[in-house]
């Protein structure tokens, strides 16, 4: 005669995530490895980012680079070409990186360095649900995408803590107003810290790195 | 958002527990979806419907997904409010300082086995 058992089961069906990016971020922790997270829609400069950022940090730091894309290693070269050691995760069809694939790249890396990068697929929308196990969750919008994004793609400035406005040399022309845009992404994530940089030009780009190295100290105040 | 990947993994998860029972096939399982989580239960379901095809054991398996709206806890006030849009500042003190209660889960609940 059958039987009908309910299985109290309450277990989230993000969890295998969850769990190896917990893993991650406790490997980091012990190795004294401050590792930020980049993301932002295609083309909002990230890689570009890294690269005037790069040269600030690495004369005193060991750095590392994670480049997650669908296809090529062009990003992961562009940071190779400045001396510095970064993996290539092309994921051939995921539009984000998730933890296990994190976690398989960073085997191939280094496991003493300072900071390391990881530069996530372009895209605005699922990166901003899975944590890689980073300290520091960092989201770009580009002075071309308008200034109207934030409130579009709610969860992907909710869960960061930085905001990076890039290209700002382009401000002249376009109705991009900073003020607009931040005081749409503060409402959304109150405790954004907020950049206005240009790469190109170099505006805002030493803040920037100051305040990457100031959170490190502040993560391992023994380091 | 990347249902058909999700309900893989609930898949995945619900052979262990008929295998663990050595159930017959499952009968009803029940899937809590928070507003914030970037999955659909409709194309949820629509996804479930697949894997019913060709999983025996879900063949003749109803999925019930529980939509679970978003509460937030003002830090400040303590006030609990379900947020408008995606303003998320406390409705009774103006503070921005709010914590999520619910909404953001994604959870297998339950599970209903013939045995």
């Amino acid at each position: 005669m059958a039987e009908i058992r309910t299985v109290r089961v309450m277990e989230s069906l993000l969890k295998a995530n969850d769990y190896v990016a917990q893993r991650l971020r406790q490997a980091w922790n012990q190795s004294r490895t401050f590792v930020v997270h980049l993301m932002s829609a295609p083309g909002a400069g990230k890689t570009t980012l890294l690269e005037a950022t790069l040269p600030a940090l690495m004369d005193r730091y060991r750095v590392g680079v994670l480049e997650g894309d669908i296809e090529t290693e062009r990003d992961a070269e562009r940071i190779r070409a400045l001396g510095i050691e970064a993996v290539q995760v092309t994921t051939g069809g995921t539009c984000h990186l998730e933890a296990p694939m994190v976690e398989q790249a960073w085997r191939l890396m280094p496991n003493d360095l300072d900071f390391l990068f990881i530069e996530n697929v372009g895209n605005l929308v699922c990166p901003a649900s899975f944590d890689l196990g980073e300290h520091l969750r960092v989201v770009l919008l580009s002075v071309p995408e308008g200034d109207d994004k934030p409130a579009k793609y709610p969860k992907a400035f909710r869960t960061a803590q930085v905001l990076v406005i890039t290209k700002a040399d382009l401000l002249e022309g376009t109705d991009f107003s900073v003020e607009r845009a931040r005081r749409e992404a503060l409402e959304i994530q109150p405790g954004l810290q907020v950049f206005v940089v240009s790469a190109k030009t170099g505006l805002g780009i030493s803040p920037w790195t100051q305040f990457l190295e100031e959170r490190r100290r502040q993560t391992f105040p023994n380091a | 958002m990347h249902e058909l990947s999700i309900v893989q993994a609930l898949v995945d998860t619900v052979e262990a527990i008929v295998r663990q029972h050595g159930a017959q096939r499952v009968v009803r399982l029940v899937v809590e979806v928070g507003e914030m989580s970037n999955v659909i239960p409709m194309y949820l379901q629509n996804a479930f419907r697949a894997f019913r095809e060709v999983k025996p054991f879900l063949a003749e398996a109803e999925l019930e997904v529980r939509f679970v709206p978003l509460r937030l806890r003002c830090k400040s006030c303590g006030f609990e409010f379900q947020p408008q849009g995606y303003r998320y500042r406390c409705v009774e003190c103006s503070s921005p300082h709010v914590q999520v209660v619910q909404g953001e889960e994604l959870l297998l609940r339950d599970v209903e086995l013939e045995v």
